[in-house]
Formats: structure tokens, sequence, C-alpha cells
């Protein structure tokens, strides 16, 4: 995955438990194509309230990083998310056991 | 893929006029209780405890579990409301209709009482018809929306004995023991609407902010089926006096019963090891059914003789039942809606180009956790003076449940400065020419 687009998503916070949603695990992909970026993302429960604001946000984030002129966010339920996708230091502050 | 819900959500300013009126009126109900303990001291067929028990439960609970679930049914079962208009006509009705009833409950003007519960009645019906229709469109229908549809059902049944109640103090058309009624109503509306709701929605909510998952989808069907089946049978026992009504309260009883173990399990698998407070809260509520299930064991005992004693046990069954369950769980799960409809108005367009606050950064966790001390000191006070028909004792417990609704209502205020005074941050990265502006995420 492109690990200057994964920085620019670390700026996107999931308001609930207050951590990026890189290091939630949400973003499972992303693919870009010149200017054009698609983005395949969960979120931690099917029918999360969240989530226009979170799909939102990504978009938002990923339009101000440089050369991006279209971005598509793919909300995807499969596989579901589960903590072991948090990274380890997400794990610590948000006090989850795995 | 996720379905795109934009058109779907309410604009967060009419579900949050509903929840501030509901809890207007839950702390004026803790006032009154303040000024007239009596009132939980004396037995509860009365003008001025069935005044503000409607205070309460329809002013209070119902406003801001309709405005709760207006915003949150269709998101949480991934669904579209039927109607974005009909909520507006329905609050104008409901606020119109409660404030006439309460009022005149209180000086007995039974006939008036029937002209405003037809407002009340009113906006359910509209309530309800969006529901429905909402529900309709379910893709995948579960649980949650089995405790959802028999909770519109219930409400449904439950505004129709309340007018029929009315109708019956004017003119002699029920064949029914009024106070057999009167408990039928509240049974009703207590155990079919709000329990039902509480019941339903702990499989969404609790999997949710814990992070854990049900872990027994059938044995969670059963609760909600023998909820359903046990209060149908309670009402019938209830208004033809019979003594099986011990057998549909232990119905009742292996619902919640039921319940509580997929509750426990939820909780134990949770992945989240420290809960936050409004959580905890929600936890102690849906615990109080514990000593109420025993209660309304005994209280519907055959045979069981009506004395002062008695008297005071049902009072203290319909204290528990609103303010330990019912009012509690809800003040638990509000510190998560409010904050969430207020981010969603006012942070929601700037995510992922503004540092913005996390939903826990927008009241104080202090006063909640002072709040929660002081609703269950009070509950634990009241109940016991209740028992004792010690006035005094009753008002210093519903003191203390007031002063946690007056910190409840310090993190409401809170939170609600966020509307008003938005607390953004610096600006992520260097936006480029051409990024289209903020707008709401609601259509």
């Amino acid at each position: 995955m492109d690990e200057t687009l994964l920085d620019t998503l670390r700026q996107v916070i999931d308001p609930e438990l207050g951590i990026n949603i890189v290091d939630m695990g949400l973003v499972y992909d992303i693919q870009r194509e010149g200017s054009r970026v698609v983005v395949k993302m969960t979120l931690t429960t099917p029918g999360c309230p969240m989530h226009d604001s979170i799909a939102g946000g990504v978009e938002m984030a990923l339009l101000g990083a440089e050369g991006v002129e279209e971005v598509r966010v793919e909300l995807v339920n499969d596989p579901p998310w589960n903590p072991a996708m948090m990274s380890e230091s997400a794990r610590a502050q948000v006090g989850i056991c795995w | 893929m996720t379905p795109n819900l934009n058109s779907a959500v309410l604009p967060p300013s009419l579900p949050l006029r509903f929840i501030l009126t509901g809890v207007i009126c839950l702390a004026l109900g803790a006032v009154c209780l303040v000024a007239r303990p009596d009132l939980l001291v004396e037995y509860h067929y009365n003008q001025h405890i069935i005044a503000l028990t409607h205070l309460v439960v329809l002013g209070g609970i119902a406003s801001i579990v309709m405005g709760a679930m207006y915003q949150l049914v269709p998101v949480a079962l991934e669904t579209k409301l039927f109607s974005q208009r009909l909520p507006k006509w329905h609050f104008h009705a409901h606020v119109i209709g409660f404030i006439g009833m309460v009022w005149m409950f209180w000086i007995w003007d039974m006939k008036q009482v029937g002209h405003f519960g037809s407002f009340v009645a009113l906006g359910f019906g509209l309530f309800i018809v969006n529901l429905f229709r909402t529900l309709r469109r379910v893709p995948h229908w579960n649980v949650i929306a089995t405790a959802v549809a028999s909770s519109l059902v219930w409400l449904f049944l439950t505004m129709s004995a309340g007018l029929f109640l009315a109708a019956a103090k004017c003119w002699p058309i029920s064949p029914f023991d009024p106070i057999a009624q009167l408990h039928a109503h509240a049974h009703l509306g207590i155990l079919g609407v709000f329990v039902m709701l509480i019941v339903g929605v702990s499989y969404k909510l609790i999997p949710m902010f814990a992070l854990s998952d049900i872990q027994n989808e059938r044995r969670a069907r059963w609760s909600v089926g023998l909820l359903n089946a046990g209060l149908a049978a309670l009402v019938v026992t209830m208004l033809f006096g019979s003594a099986w009504k011990l057998a549909a309260a232990l119905i009742i009883i292996s619902g919640l019963a039921l319940y509580g173990l997929e509750m426990r399990a939820m909780l134990r698998a949770r992945k989240r090891v420290v809960l936050d407070w409004g959580v905890k809260s929600f936890v102690t509520a849906v615990a109080m059914l514990i000593p109420l299930s025993f209660l309304a064991l005994v209280l519907c005992w055959p045979g069981l003789p009506l004395n002062e004693w008695t008297a005071r046990l049902e009072n203290l069954y319909g204290f528990l039942g609103i303010y330990g369950v019912v009012v509690f769980a809800i003040v638990g799960m509000l510190h998560k809606i409010i904050p969430f409809l207020v981010w969603h108005h006012t942070y929601s367009p700037h995510i992922g180009r503004r540092r913005i606050p996390a939903l826990a950064e927008m009241y104080s966790s202090r006063v909640q956790l002072a709040a929660y001390g002081f609703y269950v000191a009070g509950l634990l006070l009241a109940g016991g003076a209740i028992c004792a028909g010690h006035g005094a004792l009753v008002r210093l417990g519903c003191a203390l449940l007031a002063m946690s609704f007056a910190l409840f209502a310090v993190n409401v205020a809170k939170i609600l400065v966020h509307w008003f005074q938005p607390r953004l941050g610096e600006p992520i990265g260097m936006p480029k020419a051409g990024i289209p502006s903020p707008k709401p995420a609601y259509g």
C-alpha cells in the first residue's frame, strides 16, 4: 500500500475510540492510478452511525494529498473487522485485550 | 458494499429537539419528587402521581427514545427513514399533547386528558407509521428489527389502552377494574415499549461499544419472543384478575433471564477491557431488572392481600421500573447519543481536514462519574425509604437523583457548546485549490 497516502489517512480519527483509522486496521487497501485513488476499507461494526462521516473524511483527506484529483471509497464488510487488525499501540491506547 | 445512507439521516437538530425536551422533563420530574416526596409514599392511584408519571414517562422517556430512534434505527438497520417530514409534525403534536395531558391529570379533568391525549396519539401514529415503513425496507431482518417492530406494536396498544382509560372515566364503557386497567396500561408501556427496546438495542449497542458480538443468536431471539408472549398473557390475566398472572410473569422473567445471560456472554467476550461510564450506567440499569423481577413475583403471587405494606411494594416496583431500569439506561446511552448528534452536526464536515475532538472529549468523565454515584445512591436511598414509608428520606433520595440530573445537565451543556462554538484544530496538510467546501453529511 502507498505509505504516503496511508500517512495522510492517519489524520482521519475514529471519533468513538479516538484512534486514527489506519492504526485501527480499518483500511484494507489503497490503489493509486495516476491522480485517481481507490480505498477499500471497513468499519468496526456494520451499520456504524459514523460511516458517512468517516468515508467523507477519507475522501477529504486524500483530496488534500499531492497529485490526487479523484477518490473512490469502497466500504466493505468482508472480512469483518476485528481488534487483531489494530496496531499494538492502538490496542494499548484503547485498552483492548487480544 | 455498504449502501450510502446520506439521504436517510435526519438533520441532528430534530432528534436533538426531542431529546432535550425529554431531558428537561426528567429534570422537572426529579424536582417535583423533591418537592412532593409524599407522592411516592401514598397509594399510587391518585391524580398527582399519575400526572408526574406521565411527565416522566411521556414527556421524558418517550421523547428521548423516539428522538433517538429516528436517528439511530435507520443507521443501525442499514436502511432509510421512510419520511423526514413526519417527525416535524410528530414533535409538535407530541409536545402540545403531553404538556396538556400532564396539566389535565394534575387538575383531574379527564375529558381534557382525552383531548390532549389525542394529540399524543396523533404524534405516536405518525411515529409508528414512519418506523414501520422504515422497517419494511430493512435488507437483513434480525432480532433487533424484531424488537423494534414489537415495541411499535406495544406502543400502539399502550396508546389505545390510555385513550380507552380516559374515555372510561367519562362514560361507563369498561367492564374492567380501573386499577387493573391502569396496571395493564403501565406494563404495556414500560415493559412492552421501553424494556423491549432496551433489550433489542443492547444486541446492537453492547457489541458496538464493547467490541464484542452476539454470542448466541437463538438465545437472543428467544428472549424477545418470551418477552412478547409473557406480556400478552400478563395484560389479559391482569384485566381478568386471573391467578395465572404469576405464570405470565414467569414467562417474562424467563425472557429477561435469557437476555441477562446473553448480556453477560457478550460482555465476557468483549475486546474492550475498560468500559466507559455511559455503558456502565446502561449495564447497571440492566442489572436492576433482577430485584425488579423478584418484586414482580412477590406482587403477582395469588391471594396477596392489598394492605399498606403491599401498596409500598407496588410503589417501589413502579419507581424501580421507571427510575432504576428505564431512565438509568437512557441516561447512560445519552452520553453516547448526544455527543454523536452534536459531533455529527459540527465536526462531521471537517473530518480529514481539521483536527477535531473525539466524542469522549466533548464532556467531562469526572462529572459523569459523579452523576453515576449520585444516581445509584439516590436510587438505593429513595427505594429503601419508599419501603419504609419514610417521606423525609424519600425526599433526600430524590434530591440525590436531582443532583445527578443537574450534573448530567452540566455535561449536556458542555456538549452543546460544541454546536455553537466548534473547537476546530489546525488544518491537516495544505488544502489544494478546487477541493469542495465542507457541507453537512445529512440530506
